[in-house]
């Protein structure tokens, strides 16, 4: 604005000769400073909604394509032979039918930085998971709700008597759910014990919990889903699912 | 602010409205690349596991 003025005087421009310069100026800076204030409001809410943008679907394309690399690797290495559990790469990868979203490679920790790669974590803190193999215990996942792959997305599309399948390198792990909690506090650690009492569950046994935020879009409260092993099945040769994935 | 800018790019129009686009692509790259990773942790949006508060 003010630059232009200098330039109308500069090129002769014809100007009223009653304005007062001054006054002119004066008006120009304030509304120089007024549009760009403006400005700078516009570029903030455009700032804001690319991070929109970047939250719900770009670290999802960034969380699927590494989540897809990572399980290919374990899937190769599970390939190419006998092998010990191995914790470091992912043990293995849970199914589940209810939630639509194909399979989920499961990783040691909860960290952000390993959850972020599109994986679900079992807990090492505060209370630690079981693994399925453990004859009695409690194998307790997080993943993430929205962003960097979602792959728990769903969670709340879960209801009991649903089925959430583990695949290790050679066992199937087909768990029930039998309880939920739709809604905790993300202090409420009671949820990952061996036993937790909140799903109603008094005796050790074989259990599964998952762990998410909610609701969507926040990380307000946590959402917890609870299932119990029904079965086990020996990987065959041709890797063929049990009856509930099929 | 832009009104500024666009008056100090060198070139006609066509020019300047192609060194625009560059430049607004080259800020949209350093957001989704530094900026928002940086960001989204100090945020409370995207925390998924119960803790007992120890900050994750």
């Amino acid at each position: 604005m003010a630059a232009r003025t200098e330039q109308d005087e500069q090129t002769g421009t014809p100007v009223p000769a009653q304005a007062p310069v001054p006054a002119r100026r004066r008006r120009g800076r304030v509304a120089g400073a007024v549009s760009v204030f403006g400005e700078l409001l516009i570029t903030a809410g455009l700032i804001l909604g690319l991070f929109v943008v970047y939250s719900l679907w770009w670290t999802n394309v960034l969380a699927d394509r590494d989540a897809d690399k990572q399980g290919n690797e374990v899937r190769d290495r599970w390939a190419s032979g006998p092998g010990a559990l191995d914790t470091k790469d992912g043990i293995g990868f849970l199914h589940v039918p209810a939630m639509r979203n194909g399979e989920v490679l499961v990783k040691k920790g909860t960290d952000p930085k390993s959850l972020n790669r599109g994986v679900a974590g079992y807990y090492t803190d505060p209370v630690e998971s079981a693994l399925p193999s453990d004859k009695q215990g409690n194998f307790s996942l997080a993943a993430h709700r929205d962003g960097h792959g979602a792959k728990f997305h769903n969670i709340d599309k879960l209801k009991d008597g649903d089925t959430i399948v583990f695949e290790t390198k050679d066992t199937w792990y087909v768990y029930k759910v039998y309880a939920k909690l739709p809604e905790t506090s993300k202090y409420n650690v009671d949820v990952l014990k061996p036993v937790p009492k909140e799903s109603g569950k008094k005796k050790p046994g074989r259990y599964i919990t998952l762990t998410t935020c909610t609701p969507v879009y926040t990380s307000e409260h946590r959402y917890i889903v609870w299932g119990e092993l029904e079965r086990t099945e020996k990987v065959d040769a041709k890797r063929t699912p049990p009856a509930e994935l099929r | 602010m832009y009104g500024w800018i666009w008056r100090h790019l060198p070139g006609n129009a066509w020019v300047r409205a192609m060194i625009s686009l560059v430049l607004i692509l080259a800020v949209v790259y350093a957001l989704f690349q530094h900026v928002f990773p940086w960001a989204e942790p100090l945020l409370p949006f995207n925390d998924v596991t119960v803790d007992g508060g120890s900050g994750r």
